[in-house]
């Protein structure tokens, strides 16, 4: 956020203008016309220019024009009212922090071939008109491969616009659907590849970011092995406001893992903390926001969780027709991890 | 007095409140306000001018009575530069709007546009004298239904973490019913809702289990991308396109909530393509598909042909980029962005032509004759 004297610019006495509006000294000639167009416009233009969209607001003194979205940084326009025409920018703050890319999940450097998504978590909310096109995988010799990411219209992104998941194409990961019998998986076994996203991806309010980001990783042999939670070890608190440890053995998928652990005590009911994801991971830790009591616990996991992969607890991603339980995946059912605090 | 006052006010009320429901069940328990809505990422029309908004952000499903709208003189509809307009009306450049759907009302060929701004502000447009005039939503007539996933909907300790997404893909109405196709971020499943319409408070979210086999072989959980009800041999199906490209039906009384449904590959329309938007428009007595894609021309597939096939696609189309299953033409439309029905049996696209220019205009419905 900005404090409004750094938004605040001013381009004549009688001319105010911030990011949200635009304010004039008013005439109280009722017919005089507000109008504010986008570049700066001649009178010679004004017939065939397009106003923008907005709302226009009379007060006592002076009269305030809102555009429907916010003015953009470093963008010229142009305000006619009565006999005034002026232009105006609201310049870039030199204090602005630029959008960058705080981590992407997975976060090692290992990834199966198979991967079946990313995440992608951004310092502040993006733009996401058309953002999976900024996006791009190259190889080790810097070409960009085509077709990696399922081309969605509407960006998947979290409410406060800053985690953005990307599917990998799921018919090129999937065995023998068509295109993965013509094109091949979207990547090889024992290679390195880079998840790229040039500088001009832009934040929700139009400003790019200032450096291109990079993640390497290297690809490992497909994983067609569901999750094994027999394997998974809870590690118990020892004092009462000690982090719960479950380490899972392998690097699990960010979000589905995220959702789907769930503590409850012995009167079934949940306990309330935050979840985090360690050790490229492979480790969750929970912190309750109450100190624990004695007694006995179970941690849910939703049959939904899955790998890196996308093999969840129940079933294999690309499982033939007739290993899959039918329905399954829509009923509430959970595995279960006990643990007791003495 | 006063009792007899009150009784025949409450007769007034009663004649006028009659009246408007006999005038439109359908709006019945529709409320002027604000809907909040804060995306659009998908629109369809049903009956009565009731405009259906698919807002993935607040994950519901709003319908809007907009039979306030004059009529539109769209007989010469043409708008070259699409997105410089657009992106000039909202004073920003034109990577910062996106068009995420165009529909035309077919009680009064009226069409609408929606769009995201960069900023996260939705908004609805509608052509006038081939430019746009912009439609506000925060004083409308309107009814509403949440999307929220029906299971999970009650584990607020989950909800906190605020990962999980849906992204409405398509959205058609039907018989009372509105459907609504999606991908969440969590799962790659065909998640397929039919929701009731008049909304209600007590909803039944159809989850609607309904998949394709890959060749009998491998099960794909793949997300329908687009969709129409439609009528096959005089019963009712979905007939859902797939991204890369399978066209898949359904019958429509075998799709029950709970139920895993298996449908019938009727046509595989070539790799490396998605299909975006597909009508069905019927001249001179012929029923027609009209199908655009993101990698491949629009293409025409005759109702005749597609009821004439029987069969399912069950063997791997080996030739590369081939398509199989019932036979289409290409028409010379490529680029086509957005596509719905107009005038009655004719088509209205958003198209990207070789010089770059967005245009939206008609499509020649001589492509829809015999």
């Amino acid at each position: 956020m900005f404090s409004f004297s750094e938004m605040l610019a001013q381009t004549s006495p009688e001319l105010i203008v911030d990011r949200n509006y635009l304010s004039i000294k008013r005439d109280f000639d009722e017919s005089a016309n507000l109008r504010v167009f986008k570049g700066q416009i001649t009178e010679t233009e004004l017939s065939s220019a397009t106003m923008l969209l907005g709302k226009v607001v009379k007060e006592e003194t002076s009269i305030r024009f809102i555009p429907l979205v916010p003015f953009g940084w470093n963008q010229e326009y142009t305000v006619v009212y009565n006999n005034i025409m002026d232009h105006f920018v609201i310049d870039l703050p030199d204090s602005y922090e630029h959008l960058s890319i705080e981590t992407v999940y997975p976060s090692g450097r290992w990834v199966p071939t198979n991967i079946l998504k990313w995440y992608i978590k951004f310092s502040s909310p993006i733009n996401e008109t058309n953002v999976y096109h900024h996006i791009e995988f190259i190889h080790s010799l810097g070409d960009t491969i085509s077709k990696v990411i399922l081309p969605l219209e509407n960006a998947l992104i979290s409410d406060d616009g800053k985690l953005l998941t990307l599917w990998v194409e799921p018919g090129r990961q999937k065995r023998d659907l068509i295109p993965n019998k013509q094109l091949g998986p979207v990547f090889e076994k024992d290679k390195r590849y880079g998840l790229i996203i040039p500088k001009d991806l832009k934040d929700n309010n139009g400003v790019p970011m200032q450096e291109d980001f990079a993640h390497i990783f290297q690809t490992t042999p497909p994983d067609r092995q569901k999750p094994d939670t027999n394997s998974w070890k809870v590690l118990p608190p020892e004092n009462d406001t000690d982090d719960l440890v479950i380490l899972f053995h392998e690097s699990m998928d960010y979000g589905s893992t995220m959702n789907g652990l769930t503590v409850i005590n012995a009167e079934k009911k949940v306990i309330t903390g935050d979840w985090q994801l360690i050790d490229n991971e492979s480790i969750s830790l929970f912190t309750p926001k109450k100190p624990w009591s004695k007694g006995n616990y179970k941690v849910l996991l939703d049959v939904t969780i899955e790998d890196l992969a996308g093999n969840n607890l129940n079933r294999l991603f690309d499982s033939k027709v007739n290993d899959t339980i039918p329905s399954s995946r829509y009923s509430s059912s959970y595995f279960a991890l006990s643990f007791s605090i003495k | 007095m006063k009792t007899l006052v009150t009784f025949i006010l409450a007769l007034i009320l009663s004649f006028f409140g009659s009246t408007v429901q006999a005038d439109s069940s359908l709006k019945a328990n529709f409320i002027t306000g604000d809907p909040g809505i804060t995306s659009i990422n998908s629109m369809t029309f049903g009956p009565e001018n009731i405009l259906f908004i698919g807002d993935s952000k607040s994950a519901q499903i709003v319908a809007i009575d907009v039979s306030a709208h004059p009529k539109a003189d769209n007989s010469e509809v043409k708008i070259d530069l699409l997105d410089k307009l657009i992106a000039d009306m909202l004073g920003t450049k034109i990577d910062q709007v996106q068009i995420t759907d165009m529909v035309v009302n077919p009680i009064n060929d009226n069409i609408y546009l929606s769009v995201h701004h960069s900023s996260g502000i939705p908004v609805l447009l509608r052509v006038e004298n081939n430019t746009l005039k912009q439609v506000t939503l925060d004083n409308v007539s309107h009814s509403k239904a949440t999307i929220s996933d029906p299971i999970n909907k009650d584990a607020k300790d989950k909800w906190d973490r605020e990962l999980r997404k849906w992204a409405v893909a398509d959205m058609k109405y039907s018989s009372g019913k509105i459907m609504v196709s999606g991908l969440s971020n969590k799962e790659f499943a065909s998640t397929f809702r039919s929701i009731d319409f008049p909304f209600t408070k007590k909803q039944d979210y159809g989850s609607l289990e309904i998949y394709h086999a890959a060749h009998g072989k491998y099960e794909t959980h793949a997300p329908i991308k687009t969709f129409i009800p439609t009528k096959i041999k005089g019963n009712s199906h979905i007939l859902a396109g797939y991204t890369c490209t399978p066209l898949v039906v359904f019958p429509m009384d075998k799709i029950k909530p709970g139920e895993h449904n298996k449908g019938r590959t009727v046509a595989e329309l070539g790799s490396g393509n998605t299909p975006i938007d597909i009508v069905e428009i019927e001249n001179g007595g012929k029923r027609y598909l009209l199908i655009a894609n993101s990698n491949r021309p629009l293409m025409k597939m005759e109702f005749d042909d597609l009821e004439a096939y029987e069969g399912s696609l069950t063997t791997p189309v080996v030739k590369k980029g081939a398509a199989a299953g019932v036979a289409y033409v290409n028409l010379p439309y490529v680029n086509v962005r957005q596509l719905d029905k107009f005038q009655g049996n004719g088509f209205l696209i958003i198209k990207r032509e070789a010089n770059g220019n967005l245009a939206l205009k008609k499509g020649n419905s001589w492509w829809l004759e015999k």
